[in-house]
């Protein structure tokens, strides 16, 4: 188990290597010299750049192991558009509010669809099957922005219907700020791994130790929470890494309609200003999250399935 | 073998039981009227190819058959006198598990993969016999050596992947019989195993049998497996039981077409009767319209007229052997010589196997 | 065993006992041997969502290919008299003289609030009002599309009027079909506003002109109609956005642009994964190990940042769409997908028996290439495709949303719903068209999907 989660973390390490290389290839094929042709930047911004990325050096090797040593001591950089700004600190002050709202969208959506895939699959194509199979279809077929701007409207009908802020219909600081966008984050994750789950499910229904478990002459509540409960939920978790990554940038989104500081607004922004060491700092270290996210999951899936920790 | 008194009660005794199946394609009559009982320390065995409706008369009876789209439309199973048909408790206590053990096919999918050997055995016992859960542990580790397990304790803590199928069939055994139950159903249980362990297995189910005085209801298509476990046999063919006897009846005296043909296609070693395997021809009839006469009338050497229009009777040869086949009305003009035939031929008389 | 044998069912006939004559020993197969891929169809075919889905993309086919040819309307004309309106809005403009000056020596002086001189039109609403005793300099007029209320939101300043222009202000700001709700306060000292105002609500008529008319192609010549008539504006059937461009024609044009990245993109990314995948597939050994870990390293960038980093590296000048660069930052991003899966297959069906018995009997590669490994392939390609069509659109939709994607003057169905969100309150219909067709196209393909999988899925087969 050690020997596996080692090889992982070095992959992982191999892989966020990648990341930054190609980020800093695509970067440097941007059309003309981004630093030169930036008419918004100070005089003083572009001495702190080019002395810090020796920008009179050639692209590679020099920039390129400057840029690569500087990752390695976890220094992302300047910022392009405001002055004195570290990479470092925007991604300190803004990840820990993406973090908070994907981390309870991730809940959601994972409770959500454990929850409704198996009640999906206990009541097969029966009401609720139905109606439930329904809103799963809507809720992979409705772009998130579209879910983002309705759970907006949403919140504008509840407070005005309740004549006062029953919830707060943009902004950040409380839970109460957090729920509905996370709800929203976190819907069409919900609805795919409610499919996945479903599936997974009426596989273990008809699966030959269900049988067994029912010649036992078990309790059916002891048969649905240990033996087929436990073993449906195993493909789900296989799946959380990359719904894990997809709530992290659906978050872009959410976080633009109900303007909520994350990192991913933040990152959308300097996409618009051509703040480019944001945009390269940020993207490297939302890859790395993502990289470290899907090793972390394949670890805990690891834990729980024991015919995975014995290899 | 063991040899039952005649007179004892059955402890299991089954009646005019009918299975029927909504399909894709329409109603499949999986099971058409089927009797037999089975007696305390005796084996049953319940002997037809694939599809005969041998696994759904058993799983009916355990309350397995996925109802929809299963439906039982007929016929009872008295369990010591009781009516288990459609219920899964008498007297409050549970039936499954406890009173009626079963084992399955393939050992390798019918345990539960995430799910310790020991926790699967202790758990029957705790819901069942209200064990704790020390006690349980412990008691399915003995259960574990019971069974010929080597290194039980440890055993008792993998889990079934880390068990060969041979294993696992002697886990899936050591479960059945955790509540000494009175009935074990073993269905197909050497099936998906190689030959050595098959005699293994079936060694441990017939010493089982002698400790515990428990009636088998044993499920194969293996006539080498019923030589060697069964005291008795029902012939199944097309949802129905069309010879029902001794295994000394069904190997030495067989009176249906279709136990002769079976018998047939069974490979021997013994010199003056080696020859090669026969095939029966063609294959089961479709169930989802069953011939209005005899169900085997299409592959029947022996078919006459009115087999293809009227469903044989029941003709009882002796006590315990009889057969549905009209080659045994007393109006038939010249039965064929190989059928045992109760009033014309004598034991040893019909070609041996 | 006993059991009553009944004497009726023994009464036999004579002939009963013949041996019975087999007419046809064949028992035969009664249901006719399919391909499979005509097995898959027939499976399709009951499958009554998936084809539902099947005509729908065909519908959306027609609407994106054929509906420009049908619907003449351009998406990139403005129509300035009807802005954000919804369908079935009233277009019905009333034919009115040409402009001309306001004479307000003409005009009789209000003596009961706010009044109209001549009829309120999209041309000019014409106010008048009763000299107010607060008023030292002069007035300032207010008008609002929402009913002013108690706490005075007036809405917007249109202008003063000095005390020297007297009690006249002509408004011919924008004017739009609707209430408007005016107001005239007396400004006092340092043009404070007092306490006295005036208020009152107007509903104006839409009115064009004759020459208007024949210049927007509404009439043929000015002669053909009189002051008075009535003429319909241009029709616009799902209503027009904030710039008064045409819903249905832009939806269109954006169609064009998400259906063709949402195709075109998995269809070349596909092939190229099919390509890659079967090469290392066949070739295997160290080669197919670098090839598939290079594969890994892509499949670990994340997507969306990626699209976005490779969007700026491509760099979108004026007047480009950004539809190319999208187009080539997915297909670099999105192949290894459809290579490791083709890849499997292959290692996978290269091991089977048919494969083996096949080589036995002494097939050559291209024929087990061409009669087992394609075919046994095309089913999961066909699936992967299909799934891979609505993420497409997502992705495509999702980018342009956030605007990194289509640039603007191109429509696109992603950034039409961007812009519609700023309006959704007031004009709702701009979010609605754009958003039930991405939701209607992406389910009907995953629906297809859906029907595919099953209808070729080899497990479900036997399962029948």
């Amino acid at each position: 188990m050690w020997i596996y989660a080692g090889r992982r973390v070095i992959q992982g390490i191999i892989t966020v290597w990648f990341i930054a290389t190609a980020t800093f290839v695509a970067m440097h094929s941007v059309p003309g010299d981004p630093l030169l042709s930036d008419k918004a930047m100070t005089a003083e911004i572009r001495a702190n750049l080019a002395a810090k990325y020796g920008l009179d050096k050639p692209v590679f090797p020099d920039q390129y192991m400057t840029y690569i040593g500087n990752m390695l001591q976890g220094d992302f950089g300047i910022s392009f558009t405001q002055q004195n700004r570290e990479v470092n600190d925007i991604i300190r002050e803004h990840f820990p509010v993406s973090a908070a709202l994907g981390i309870l969208a991730v809940l959601f959506a994972a409770l959500g669809g454990i929850l409704w895939g198996a009640l999906t699959a206990l009541y097969r194509n029966k009401l609720p099957d139905i109606i439930i199979m329904f809103l799963v279809i809507l809720g992979i077929s409705v772009p998130s922005f579209v879910f983002a701007a309705l759970g907006q409207l949403g919140l504008v009908g509840l407070n005005s219907w309740a004549g006062q802020t029953v919830l707060p219909v943009a902004g950040w600081g409380t839970v109460s700020h957090m729920l509905v966008p996370a709800l929203v984050l976190g819907l069409s994750t919900m609805a795919f791994l409610t499919r996945l789950m479903r599936s997974s499910m009426l596989e273990i229904v008809n699966s030959d130790f269900v049988r067994t478990a029912k010649a036992k002459g078990l309790p059916p509540t002891r048969i649905f929470l240990k033996h087929q409960l436990r073993n449906a939920v195993l493909p789900v978790i296989t799946v959380l890494g990359p719904a894990i990554a997809a709530i992290t940038t659906g978050g872009f989104v959410v976080e633009l309609v109900f303007a909520i500081p994350g990192l991913g607004r933040y990152f959308v922004e300097a996409v618009q200003q051509s703040d480019y060491t944001v945009i390269m700092g940020t993207t490297v270290f939302y890859g790395a999250f993502l990289v470290f996210m899907v090793i972390l999951v394949d670890l805990v899936y690891g834990l729980i399935d024991p015919r995975v920790s014995v290899e | 073998m063991n040899s039952s008194a005649d007179t004892t009660d059955p402890i299991l005794k089954v009646s005019d039981l009918r299975v029927e199946f909504d399909t894709y394609g329409g109603i499949v009559q999986a099971v058409r009227g089927v009797n037999f009982e089975v007696s305390e320390g005796e084996t049953l065995a319940i002997v037809g190819e694939s599809g005969c409706g041998k696994s759904v008369t058993v799983q009916s009876l355990m309350g397995l058959i996925p109802m929809p789209p299963g439906r039982i439309t007929s016929g009872s199973a008295q369990y010591r006198g009781q009516e288990i048909l459609g219920r899964t408790r008498i007297n409050g206590r549970e039936l499954r598990g406890s009173e009626i053990g079963m084992i399955f096919q393939d050992p390798m999918t019918s345990l539960n993969p995430t799910m310790t050997i020991g926790d699967q055995i202790a758990e029957t016992l705790q819901v069942h016999r209200g064990f704790s859960k020390r006690d349980a542990a412990a008691r399915a580790v003995e259960l574990l050596s019971l069974t010929r397990i080597p290194e039980a304790e440890q055993r008792a803590q993998q889990y079934p992947f880390e068990f060969s199928g041979g294993m696992l069939q002697r886990a899936m055994i050591a479960t059945a019989i955790a509540c000494e139950p009175s009935v074990l159903i073993a269905d197909e249980p050497t099936t998906a195993l190689d030959v050595t362990i098959q005699a293994q297995i079936l060694d441990l189910l017939n010493d089982l049998q002698r400790d515990n005085n428990m009636a088998i209801i044993l499920i194969t298509h293996d006539l080498g497996v019923v030589a060697r476990m069964a005291d008795n046999v029902a012939v199944m063919y097309a949802g129905e039981m069309v010879e029902q006897g001794t295994a000394h009846d069904i190997f030495y005296r067989a009176a249906h077409p279709y136990t002769l043909g079976l018998r047939a296609a069974m490979p021997s070693n013994v010199d003056e009767t080696a020859q090669s395997l026969q095939p029966i021809e063609g294959s089961p009839p479709d169930l989802f319209a069953p011939p209005p006469g005899c169900g085997y009338c299409a592959r029947c050497p022996h078919a006459v007229e009115v087999c293809a229009t009227k469903p044989p009777p029941r003709f009882s040869l002796e006590a315990k052997h009889n057969v549905k086949c009209w080659q045994h009305h007393q109006d038939a003009p010249s039965p064929p010589t190989e059928l045992f035939l109760s009033s014309t031929t004598q034991a040893g008389d019909t070609a041996a196997p | 065993m006993s059991e009553s044998i009944q004497q009726s069912d023994l009464v036999l006939s004579p002939t009963s006992f013949k041996p019975l004559v087999k007419e046809d020993s064949e028992q035969g197969i009664s249901r006719p041997s399919l391909s499979y891929w005509q097995d898959a169809w027939r499976r399709l075919k009951e499958n009554t969502r998936a084809i539902v889905s099947l005509y729908i993309i065909l519908g959306l086919l027609a609407f994106t290919v054929l509906g420009p040819q049908i619907w003449g309307a351009s998406g990139a004309t403005s129509d300035v008299d009807q802005i954000s309106k919804a369908p079935f809005a009233n277009r019905a403009a009333t034919i009115v003289e040409p402009f001309e000056p306001w004479d307000q020596s003409k005009v009789t002086a209000s003596n009961n609030g706010l009044q109209l001189d001549g009829d309120p039109t999209t041309q000019a609403v014409r106010l008048v009002w009763e000299p107010m005793a607060a008023s030292t300099n002069g007035y300032r007029i207010y008008r609002n599309i929402y009913p002013t209320g108690p706490e005075r939101a007036l809405g917007l300043p249109l202008g003063e009027v000095f005390p020297s222009q007297g009690t006249y202000f002509e408004d011919r700001l924008d004017l739009s079909p609707t209430y408007y709700y005016y107001t005239v306060v007396a400004l006092g000292d340092k043009s404070r506003e007092t306490q006295e105002f005036q208020s009152h609500e107007f509903d104006v008529t839409r009115v064009i002109t004759a020459d208007e008319a024949v210049e927007k192609n509404l009439i043929e010549s000015s002669s053909d109609v009189a002051v008075g008539d009535e003429v319909m504006l241009a029709w616009h059937p799902l209503g027009t956005d904030y710039l008064g461009r045409d819903m249905l024609a832009r939806l269109m044009e954006g169609a064009q642009v998400s259906l063709f990245i949402g195709i075109v993109a998995p269809l070349i990314y596909v092939l190229i994964g099919i390509l890659y995948g079967s090469t290392a597939g066949f070739i295997g050994g160290p080669l197919d190990q670098g090839m598939m870990r290079f594969a890994d390293f892509v499949v670990a960038l994340p997507f969306l940042l990626f699209m976005i980093v490779f969007k700026i590296a491509f760099g979108v000048e004026s007047g480009e769409s950004g539809v190319l660069p999208m187009l080539i930052a997915m297909v670099v991003l999105l192949w290894p997908a459809t290579a490791r899966l083709v890849r499997g297959q292959i290692l996978q069906i290269r091991e089977e028996g048919y494969i083996d018995a096949s080589r036995l009997l002494g097939a050559k590669s291209s024929y087990l290439i061409g009669r087992h490994m394609i075919p046994n392939t095309m089913g999961v390609i066909l699936v992967t495709l299909t799934f891979a069509v609505p993420s497409a659109i997502f992705t495509e939709a999702f980018l342009s949303f956030i605007g990194m994607g289509v640039a603007p003057p191109t429509p696109s169905w992603g950034s039409m719903c961007n812009e519609g969100l700023k309006t959704m309150n007031s004009t709702p219909h701009e979010l609605i068209f754009p958003a039930v067709l991405i939701s209607v196209t992406v389910l009907a393909f995953n629906m297809l999907g859906d029907g595919l999988r099953d209808a070729l899925d080899a497990r479900m087969r036997s399962r029948e």
